[in-house]
């Protein structure tokens, strides 16, 4: 090794980043989009925005819209209007779900006759139609319920205890995920640049005629991304632990270890990238695509890897992700750590993905012109 | 001046066609990105994986568990205690854990209140909530036997709440937002970069009308990225319903993607390499695709970020697209969604404009 | 003894081959020169060499043998490779102090105090010890140029590939670069592979490699070349037939005029001959273009240019006349083109005023009338890298409202006279140097300017071209009064010009024509030794 070769690179690199103020991308792009989506995804439906069409107007009725008007899920208005304007205002989106009352829908109840209650959901974003359906449908058999309490007899509650997260927060549950996915995005794009921009401009030549090796200088290009972002896996977790305030259960020096080794894979990554691309636009755009996709689908922030099917749950497998956010949850909400055999087979995993990717990179890599 | 505005027309386009793997990202980003983004994922619970552990002779909870069946659920896996079952949550095999109690039964038949304890695993914290309310109504509803309110729900414009076709088209937008940025700074930076800048200056051309051709030739690539993916993935593989007007659509992107050029001149104006171009619009485009409600309805946001919300495009954009295809909308009342992007977008562009111009 | 041996080298792209079965041997301690039109392989050749580009054949350098890239490995600490391109190994972001520690460090170079003073040394040769705190993207083309060579020449190779590395380099500095050279392989025996488009440097080399397409087609001293040449070279006499440039005309067959002492230029013009490859004889087409009526077409009294406190332009005067070519003379960095940038408006004027085509120069506005007459060609040369070279020529011409078949003819005309037809559907950055400087001309040319402002047009281009280039200004200067101002590096070329202006520091020193300056240095035998009077 020629540690002066590649210290000259490291301070060569560093120079360039702090001119060229990409410095600042490194350490403002984790903590945005750590704060834009810590803050910004629910996945709690509040404040549907409901128009209900009572056409009973009786007493029971009005116990049901007061049941709705109490939900913190709805924000409610009544409408007396017809069908087709109510129909007319959610194409409008200015509602998002119409609940229609029959007529005689008290009398007919107290007769033990059926009635049916008409729930029409704005389904054109689906998740959150779903959601909002199902919380219409729990209002009104939870009132249905009430309603007629003679008839409950068998009456089942359910005691429900979540694990590690009893408060059902959206934070714990989304925050430690981010981390996997701005963990991955970030340095990739920033090791994206560091070869291909040296092809384009021709500085390369000082590598091809330099005695350094690729090895050499694989490395000498990484560190400087590697350092640079270590600090982030700091930065990130005291966002998480302390603006966000998710527990930490388990332990920090797993979180980091496990963390600087997943930052080695999204380094590699984008150098795998920036090796095979000749030009910078190229290489940045490819970078965005296929690490933020993949790194939001399939890092178990929006759905859990378990429920997934068939060609998913492959490529789940395949993406890094995956293993990384099963640690991360881990550390943060479970803490169980390496007792369990599955966090450390997925570390095992991890590391050798890293050493796959960067001896690819070193395979790929040529110091000739092509 | 026809001719040399669509001299310089062709000029970008073959410049963007000559670079072949620039041609291969832009495509794959509209095609195979757009696909596996929307085969991807679901949002609503399915497949969730079930455990139970029964220490009651079975009866009514085997009618419990009969209700949850595909595909929202896997067959619920039976486990013999409930050390094997919790340990199965915690190594996120099972998200779904039911323990029936000796006395859930017998309570149950004697018309006493019963309860049935229910292990989940919150860290999938939106499976867990929907998972919850599924599992309470059908518990309300075996409950309930006599009871006779029928509910009748109607998932308006999207019956199955295929998620599917929204995520394909959710990215479509975020791709096409990414590109028509990244895509127009760039064809003015590297002109920067490769020394040519100066020759261009000193071409006897209106710079606006250098400025506008180069950004439509950029628009024109945006447009027909979004025609493929439409035809191929969108309205192709994924079958998602168009119940809206085509035209509307494509009018409406149309205005949409000179907004994003605008951002594009913005940013060119700013940016001396490549390099800085990745950088601004990755800063910018962030929040312009937070705060356009793609992931978290407008509604529910910050009041303050509500407001800040009216200044991106791509909110008007993604709710008029929405409302195209899904709802179904008439031209007539999607007003409000052409005049959000002709006017922020415009007003984007024009700064845009100005910015690159004062270059020149 | 060190040796470098070069046997049947062969490097190709595809199906083109660049150079063919190249052999040659070069001992310690000498310098090799490198010759030959422009694509004829040199470059290829050299990449092969330094073990940057894959080839087939062998070479041998002293103990190490190698034939691939792959395996040139071992050579690497003992060779230093300067490619082609103007700052092309340079970061931009980095000041050329930083530069000179980053090669310092990949190269393993004890910081003693010989090395300090070998640095301070080549800063000081290179002009740049002032500038050593100025960042590689601010400097001008020249000064990239050095110091990208000094940041070779740093750790003292064994081996040393240098493709065109004095192109854009002043007269003052390569006398300096030649010194230390020379120093070098005299002190350490160094081997030195040179390749040049300056004749008087060829000159002075050990031994020279005459290429031509894609094969070495002679080798020798440099008066062993000559006198292969030297039957077919003659004085340069009108209507005598053969081939006749400024300072001589070639014929392959006898002829009945007096013979002339050959220069190495001479290779060139036979070789042509030999194989039926010289370009046609200049002619202007198209009708007599009416001329800007005024006498003066640009006018610059006290132009002066900031940077900071830096001051690159220092109250210039300066007039052009109708149908006059002026040459603009100085060391790098001594503010030629930043005043040609003043003139076209690509820096705002920071004092003094600008008259071009008797107008007032303040605004863009007035600008943007006059680009239509102005032709300009700069120090990077740079057209569109990702279109051909027909495709280039035809968007300027279309840019310029040339109706497109005039464009079509006009391009077919500079491609045949200017000598890049074979290359007209290539991709820019894929041709040598010289090439792409012959197109950025025409590109330059198209729209019949008034005035042209050329920026080192002839920096790197080939002997033949350069002469058929000069053919085709004095032909635009005399038939249409085209005003010319020019800047270059070459001092024979400042022999065709009408007047000359020479900077020093960003300010004027000197602005007379050739005869009187001529008159006041009765000692001068070429203009390059007036030029030094002046920076001496």
């Amino acid at each position: 090794m020629k540690a002066r070769v590649i210290r000259a690179y490291i301070a060569k690199e560093l120079i360039e980043l702090v001119r060229s103020r990409f410095i600042l991308m490194v350490y403002l792009l984790p903590t945005m989009i750590m704060l834009l989506f810590g803050y910004g995804i629910r996945m709690e439906v509040t404040d549907a925005r409901a128009l209900i069409i009572d056409n009973d107007r009786s007493f029971l009725s009005n116990r049901l819209i007061s049941k709705f008007e109490h939900s913190r899920y709805f924000d409610v208005s009544l409408d007396t209007s017809d069908e087709a304007d109510a129909l007319r205002s959610i194409k409008q989106a200015r509602t998002d779900v119409i609940i229609i009352i029959p007529e005689s829908f008290e009398k007919r109840l107290l007769h033990g006759q059926s009635t049916q209650i008409g729930i029409y959901v704005d389904a054109a974003f689906p998740s959150r139609g779903s959601t909002i359906e199902n919380y219409a449908k729990g209002v009104i058999l939870d009132a249905a319920a009430s309603l007629a309490p003679a008839r409950s007899a068998h009456l089942i509650t359910i005691n429900q205890r979540s694990l590690f997260n009893q408060a059902m927060r959206d934070e714990d549950a989304i925050v430690p995920g981010l981390i996997g996915l701005v963990l991955l995005v970030a340095p990739a794009i920033l090791s994206a640049l560091l070869i291909v921009k040296e092809k384009e401009r021709g500085t390369i030549f000082n590598f091809y005629a330099s005695p350094l090796s690729k090895g050499e200088f694989l490395i000498a290009k990484l560190i400087p991304a590697f350092l640079l972002h270590s600090l982030n896996i700091f930065i990130l977790f005291l966002w998480a632990v302390y603006v966000f305030d998710v527990p930490f259960r388990g332990s920090f020096l797993l979180y980091w270890g496990v963390s600087e080794i997943y930052l080695l894979i999204s380094i590699a990554i984008g150098m795998l990238i920036s090796v095979v691309t000749r030009t910078q636009i190229v290489a940045v755009v490819l970078t965005v695509i296929i690490t933020i996709i993949p790194g939001f689908l399939y890092s178990g922030i929006i759905m859990p890897i378990s429920s997934m099917s068939g060609i998913s749950q492959v490529e789940a497998h395949i993406f890094p992700v995956m293993y990384y956010n099963h640690i991360l949850y881990d550390a943060f909400l479970i803490g169980e750590g390496l007792q369990s055999g599955k966090t450390l087979s997925y570390l095992l995993i991890l590391i050798v993905y890293a050493v796959i990717l960067l001896g690819l990179g070193r395979l790929l890599l040529k110091k000739e012109l092509g | 001046m026809n001719r040399i505005f669509w001299t310089i027309v062709a000029k970008e386009l073959l410049a963007f066609i000559r670079s072949w793997q620039l041609v291969l990202v832009v495509l794959y980003s509209f095609t195979v990105n757009v696909y596996i983004s929307g085969s991807g994922i679901e949002i609503k619970p399915r497949n969730v994986a079930v455990g139970y552990v029964d220490y009651t002779g079975g009866g009514i909870s085997q009618k419990i568990l009969s209700k949850l069946h595909a595909p929202e659920f896997l067959p619920p896996r039976r486990f013999v205690s409930q050390e094997a079952l919790s340990r199965a949550i915690y190594d996120k095999e099972i998200i779904v854990g039911i323990v029936f109690g000796p006395d859930f039964e017998k309570n149950w038949r004697r018309g006493e209140k019963s309860s049935l304890n229910v292990l989940l695993d919150a860290t999938a914290a939106s499976q867990a909530y929907t998972t919850l309310s599924y599992l309470q109504n059908i518990v309300l509803e075996l409950s309930r036997s006599g009871m006779s309110v029928d509910i009748a729900s109607h998932k308006l414009f999207n019956p199955n709440a295929d998620n599917h076709t929204f995520m394909a088209l959710t990215e479509l937008l975020s791709v096409t937002t990414m590109l028509c940025v990244i895509l127009t700074a760039v064809v003015f930076v590297r002109e920067k970069e490769q020394g040519t800048w100066d020759i261009m200056l000193l071409m006897p051309v209106d710079p606006k009308l250098i400025i506008l051709a180069k950004s439509f030739s950029q628009v024109l690539i945006i447009l027909s990225g979004v025609v493929i993916s439409l035809g191929f993935i969108v309205l192709g593989v994924f079958s998602t319903p168009l119940n809206g007007s085509f035209w509307a659509f494509a009018l409406l992107t149309f205005f949409y993607i000179w907004a994003s050029a605008g951002i594009g001149l913005f940013i060119a104006a700013i940016a001396r390499d490549v390099m800085q171009v990745a950088q601004l619009s990755i800063l910018v485009m962030m929040p312009l695709i937070f705060l356009s409600g793609a992931w978290t309805p407008i509604y529910a946001m910050h009041p303050a970020l509500q407001a800040l919300s009216l200044f991106s495009p791509l909110r008007y954009y993604i709710e008029g697209t929405e409302s195209i295809f899904y709802r179904g909308t008439e031209w007539i009342d999607l007003w409000p969604y052409f005049l959000g992007v002709i006017l922020v977008g415009g007003l984007m562009y024009w700064i845009g404009f100005r910015k690159i111009g004062r270059l020149f | 003894m060190e040796y470098l041996s070069v046997e049947n080298v062969t490097v190709s792209y595809g199906i083109h081959v660049a150079i063919r079965d190249a052999t040659f041997r070069a001992d310690g301690g000498e310098i090799i020169g490198f010759i030959g039109a422009d694509g004829s392989g040199k470059s290829s050749l050299m990449h092969a060499i330094a073990g940057v580009g894959n080839f087939s054949g062998s070479v041998r350098f002293n103990g190490i043998g190698y034939r691939s890239a792959k395996e040139a490995e071992p050579l690497k600490p003992l060779c230093a490779f300067m490619p082609q391109g103007i700052g092309l190994v340079l970061y931009e972001m980095l000041s050329v102090e930083e530069h000179l520690d980053f090669f310092a460090d990949i190269r393993a170079i004890k910081p003693d105090s010989d090395f300090l003073a070998y640095r301070q040394r080549l800063l000081r040769m290179a002009g740049l010890d002032k500038f050593t705190a100025r960042r590689a993207g601010d400097l001008t083309g020249g000064m990239m140029q050095k110091l990208s060579l000094i940041c070779t020449l740093l750790h003292r190779p064994r081996l040393l590939i240098l493709d065109e590395p004095t192109t854009g380099v002043d007269p003052l500095s390569r006398i300096e670069l030649w010194e230390i050279l020379d120093q070098i392989r005299r002190e350490e025996g160094t081997i030195i592979l040179v390749s040049t488009a300056y004749m008087q440097e060829a000159a002075r080399m050990d031994r020279l490699l005459l290429f031509d397409a894609g094969e070495i087609i002679a080798s020798g001293t440099a008066t062993e070349l000559l006198e292969t040449v030297r039957p077919m070279c003659y004085l340069p006499t009108p209507g005598s037939g053969g081939v006749r440039t400024f300072d001589a005309t070639y014929s392959l067959q006898p002829l009945d005029i007096p013979h002339a002492e050959p220069t190495l230029e001479a290779l060139f013009f036979v070789n042509a001959l030999k194989n039926n490859r010289l370009l046609p004889p200049v002619t202007l087409s198209g009708e007599e273009k009416i001329p800007f009526s005024d006498d003066v077409v640009m006018e610059a009294r006290g132009l002066t240019k900031r940077f900071g406190d830096f001051v690159a332009n220092d109250r210039i005067d300066l007039n052009l006349r109708r149908g006059e070519i002026l040459g603009l003379l100085g060391a790098n960095g001594a503010g030629k083109t930043t005043f040609i940038k003043m003139l076209l408006g690509l820096h705002p004027i920071d004092g003094g005023e600008l008259f071009l085509l008797g107008k007032p120069v303040r605004n863009a506005h007035d600008r943007r009338t006059l680009k239509a007459s102005i032709g300009y060609v700069s120090q990077h040369f740079a057209l569109y890298g990702d279109m051909t070279v027909r495709e280039n020529l035809l968007y300027f011409a279309a840019i310029r409202r040339i109706p497109s078949q005039e464009a079509l003819e006009k391009t077919a005309r500079y491609a045949l006279e200017l000598g890049f037809s074979e290359y007209l559907d290539e991709m820019p950055s894929q041709l040598p140097l010289g090439i792409n400087q012959r197109f950025s001309l025409a590109a330059a040319l198209l729209h019949d300017p008034h005035v042209l402002f050329l920026d080192e047009p002839t920096s790197g281009v080939d002997a033949i071209a350069r002469a058929q280039f000069w053919q085709l200004l004095i032909a635009l200067k005399e038939k249409w009064k085209i005003a010319i101002l020019i800047t270059t590096h070459y001092m024979s070329e400042a022999e065709y010009c009408d007047r000359i202006v020479l900077l020093r520091d960003g300010a004027k020193v000197a602005d007379d024509t050739l005869e009187r300056f001529y008159a006041a240095h009765p000692d001068a035998e070429t203009f390059e030794d007036i030029f030094l009077e002046y920076y001496r």
